[in-house]
């Protein structure tokens, strides 16, 4: 196995809202943001490694912490044995020259009132590399080498095309010589007839020079063309990190599988081909679930050991949990529904037919049950059987007396899975590891389960055949 | 037998900017069946925005419809118009481009209605969104009680208006029942809890949900013809994913027909019937789905899709079309066919511009190459270095930046 040219561990990149000092004298508590949350991954000599995940889920954040463009809140970064994280000075610098970085967007990366020449040479002179002839020649090398022309250095970057400034781009990367380049979405504004001609320069530059790459992309095409290996990121944490083929053709993690799932092929066979769409939305960085992030779209969330119930189910019924423990049912245009049905009550406002005591209210008491009927409608989309839709309902009707905790509780005590207790980890040992307690876990994470007294099926292969091939 | 719901003939756009005429949309012809799922696929600046414009009338100065038919058949709209505008009928079919202003715009809504791509600058970020849709529900329900007219439809913000509204609550543009429609809307498009949404502002829904929010207000109508410019770039993929399969349910349940335009392969493949492919303003290759994807003729659509980089196999090279999207500024363009300069097999006779020659496939198959006619001839191709002669008076470089200063102007939604 070749040497790690880049060792992260534990990386952490939380931003904070309502910090300032005013914010403080008033006594309001900073909000965290948590863009990047522990993530751990080597980037091997030659090789690519490609990031990939959905916007917002912190993977810019992650290129441009590791290359100290941002100062992390945990964690170490080791280059080449050294900890970038310690560096000044000298030191610093070297660092800066061995690491380099190509934005996504190429026309506010390049300065516009700079001529191409001197965008490119800026990084020479910064560093003091030659003198002023050999920088220029070499500027003029580069700009040839990225498949511009050496007459074009004295232009403007708003002369040139988006593809051509990506260029300027990836010659300024490439002026002193790094080892490392971190290519954030490199192609991501480019069109696809354009993307593949800088796809193609891209990989010729790593051959050329022995380049080290880590391709920052949403594009799952992109990753799949030029990574050797990929990570996977949702939500600031790394769910699951493998050599390309294996993630593309045996993805582990539920994640990784819906999101490839998703992607739509350019072939005529596309219309036929059933696809599982993920619902919800991806949750804010600023509270995220607990345990496993990704547990409130998950399609293979874990029941407890000892129910029995069908998947769907489940995924039902953790909806409905989700969305009583954060209040977002409305209530109001249930009771207003539940009252137009009542020939009696017509014309008569809401407020004044609900009692101000809620347990003791005699029109609460007598329309529970079409209350809970309709809840039920509104929010189940999936049948309940037997004993399920018992607890929802009895849950449902806590709601009559807007109990929200009472009504969480009630769910939570009978559904608490293990994937919101414990948050599941990257097993070190392994060449294709996933955080998700589908697939065995490391010691300290079952640990955790024994301490948590819920049990997580170890081992199981609930979803993916042939889960455990490593 | 499906009939055509759109035929759209010759169609024209030209953009007259400070650096000369921009050729956006140059004699664009396509039909648009009932029912059917019509996409239209390109790269930034091919025109395929501009060509959605320009059906809805919506171009903005300094562009213009120079030329062109819309044909749009609508029985009742025949009728009425052959009283006032009797040279812009032809059977059931009606020429909305001469129609008058008035009647034009009343055709946005009911019969034509467009989402964008980027639903957060699309809607009013100081209004509730269940009341934005429930506008678009009032001013479709007024339209059909007073049809062919457009006093009133719409309603002015300001001040004043906003007093009068708080002190006369009778006063209202939206009535309950709109307000009810709008939240039918809204859980139609899949949005959770709808009416406690409906309250919200846009800042407080996700990109995936104002998306929806946009459908919403696009059904409002109850549409002929949706018109979706690029619905799902902003959105990531799995967001993506949900919103095709709404339109897709959509479009089943109501038998809607959908003008679909993105640049994305893969859309196209998973929602539509039949394509056109656009580059430098025109329709160079068109047919059924399999036409295209499976048996494409013009050099342009197979590069295209020789392109993209393929999820399914790691692959070797990927083989990109050389050079760059052409300009489109009227006196750089020449009488030729535009993707000779990037054609890998451009001959002689490129450098007059070919008609559309029927394709292979479908009897819909058809390309604007001469390769759809006859085969190859090596003997008659043309020197590599051909166009690099001409681009030697304008250099490479001053070139494209021309041609960015006219892609602003054409489409700045790419």
């Amino acid at each position: 196995m070749t040497e790690s040219l880049l060792e992260v561990r534990d990386l952490e990149k939380h931003f904070y809202e309502r910090d300032t000092l005013v914010d403080r004298a008033l006594g309001g508590e900073p909000v965290s943001i948590q863009a990047v949350d522990g993530v751990s991954f080597d980037v091997r000599e030659g090789e690519t490694l490609g990031l990939v995940g959905e916007s917002g889920c912190g993977k810019s954040t992650c290129g441009e912490t590791l290359l100290r463009l941002q100062d992390p809140t945990g964690g170490t970064v080791r280059f080449d044995g050294e900890d970038v994280l310690d560096l000044s000075g000298d030191d610093l610098r070297s660092f800066r020259r061995n690491a380099q970085v190509v934005f996504q967007d190429p026309f506010s990366s390049l300065d516009p009132r700079m001529t191409v020449g001197a965008t490119v040479r800026q990084p020479l002179d910064v560093h003091s590399v030659g003198t002023k002839a050999e920088r220029t020649e070499r500027v003029c090398e580069l700009l040839e080498r990225v498949g511009l022309s050496s007459d074009q250095y004295d232009r403007y970057p708003h002369e040139f095309s988006g593809g051509q400034r990506q260029r300027i781009g990836i010659a300024r990367a490439l002026a002193l010589e790094p080892d490392f380049i971190v290519l954030d979405e490199p192609t991501s504004a480019l069109d696809v007839s354009v993307q593949a001609q800088i796809l193609n320069l891209l990989s010729d530059l790593q051959d050329e020079f022995d380049l080290t790459y880590l391709l920052i992309s949403h594009d799952l095409s992109v990753i799949r063309h030029i990574s050797d290996r990929v990570a996977v990121m949702y939500l600031g944490e790394l769910v699951e990190v493998g050599p390309v083929a294996d993630i593309f053709e045996s993805p582990k993690h539920p994640y990784t599988q819906a999101l490839l799932e998703s992607v739509p092929r350019a072939s005529t066979d596309e219309r036929d081909r059933e696809i599982e769409t993920l619902s919800g939305d991806v949750p804010s960085p600023r509270n995220p679930p607990s345990g496993c992030r990704f547990r409130t779209r998950c399609p293979s969330v874990i029941p407890p050991e000892d129910v029995t119930i069908d998947q769907r189910e489940y995924r039902q019924i953790m909806d409905v949990r989700e969305r009583i423990e954060s209040r977002e049912v409305d209530l109001d245009s249930a009771w207003e529904y539940v009252a137009d049905e009542q020939p009696s009550s017509g014309g008569s406002s809401l407020r004044s037919l609900l009692g101000d005591d809620v347990r003791e209210d005699p029109f609460r008491e007598r329309h529970a049950e079409a209350f809970v009927d309709r809840l039920e409608e509104r929010m189940l989309d999936v049948e309940l059987s037997g004993s399920h839709a018992q607890t929802v309902r009895s849950a449902l009707h806590e709601l009559c007396y807007e109990d929200w905790e009472g009504a969480a509780s009630i769910l939570a005590e009978e559904y608490e899975s293990v994937c919101e207790v414990v948050s599941p980890a990257l097993q070190d040992d392994r060449t294709h590891p996933v955080a998700c307690h589908l697939y065995d876990q490391p010691d300290s994470v079952t640990a955790n389960v024994a301490d948590a007294d819920v049990s997580a099926p170890v081992g199981d292969t609930v979803r993916t055949d042939g889960a455990e091939s490593d | 037998m499906p009939r055509d719901l759109l035929s759209v003939r010759d169609l024209t756009t030209r953009f007259f900017t400070q650096e000369g005429q921009v050729n956006a949309v140059e004699k664009v012809s396509f039909d648009v069946e009932e029912g059917e799922v019509l996409g239209i696929v390109g790269e930034s600046g091919s025109g395929k925005s501009v060509t959605a414009l320009s059906l809805v009338d919506l171009v903005e100065d300094p562009g213009r419809i120079v030329t062109g038919e819309i044909n749009y058949r609508n029985s009742e709209l025949a009728e009425s118009a052959s009283e006032n505008a009797p040279d812009a009928v032809d059977g059931d079919f009606v020429d909305v481009r001469k129609l008058p202003e008035r009647h034009r715009r009343a055709l946005r809504g009911p019969d034509f209605a467009t989402i964008f791509q980027d639903p957060a600058s699309s809607l009013n970020p100081s209004l509730p969104v269940g009341e934005q849709i429930a506008e678009a529900v009032e001013v479709q329900r007024r339209a059909s009680a007073n049809p062919r007219s457009t006093r009133s439809r719409t309603q002015s913000y300001g001040l004043g208006k906003f007093l009068l509204g708080t002190a006369l609550p009778g006063q209202g543009y939206l009535t309950e029942e709109s307000k009810a429609r709008a939240i039918e809307l809204l859980e139609l498009v899949g949005i959770p809890d709808p009416a406690e949404r409906a309250e919200a502002l846009p800042h407080e829904y996700s990109g995936g949900m104002l998306q929806r929010a946009m459908i919403a207000q696009a059904l409002a109508g109850e549409p002929e013809l949706l018109i979706a410019d690029e619905p799902t770039t902003a959105l990531d993929v799995t967001i993506q994913a949900q919103i095709l399969d709404i339109l897709g349910d959509i479009q089943e349940e109501t038998g809607m027909t959908i003008l679909l335009i993105t640049h994305n392969l893969g859309v196209i493949a998973r929602m539509c019937d039949r394509v056109g492919v656009m580059y430098a303003g025109e329709i160079v290759e068109r047919g059924s789905l399999e036409d295209v994807f499976d048996n494409p003729v013009h050099p342009y659509t197979q590069g295209l899709l020789g392109s993209i980089p393929d999820l399914e196999s790691a692959g070797g090279r990927l083989q990109p079309i050389e050079g760059n999207v052409p300009s489109l500024l009227d006196q750089e363009m020449e009488d030729r066919c535009y993707f000779a300069d990037r054609c890998p097999n451009a001959m002689e006779e490129c450098l007059e511009k070919p008609p559309e020659f029927p394709g292979p496939g479908s009897p819909d198959h058809a390309a604007k190459c001469y390769l759809a006619d006859h085969p190859y001839e090596p003997e008659q191709a043309l020197p590599e270095d051909y166009f690099d002669d001409e681009s030697s008076d304008t250099t490479v470089g001053r070139d494209d930046g021309k041609d960015d200063a006219s892609g602003e102007g054409v489409s700045a939604d790419d």
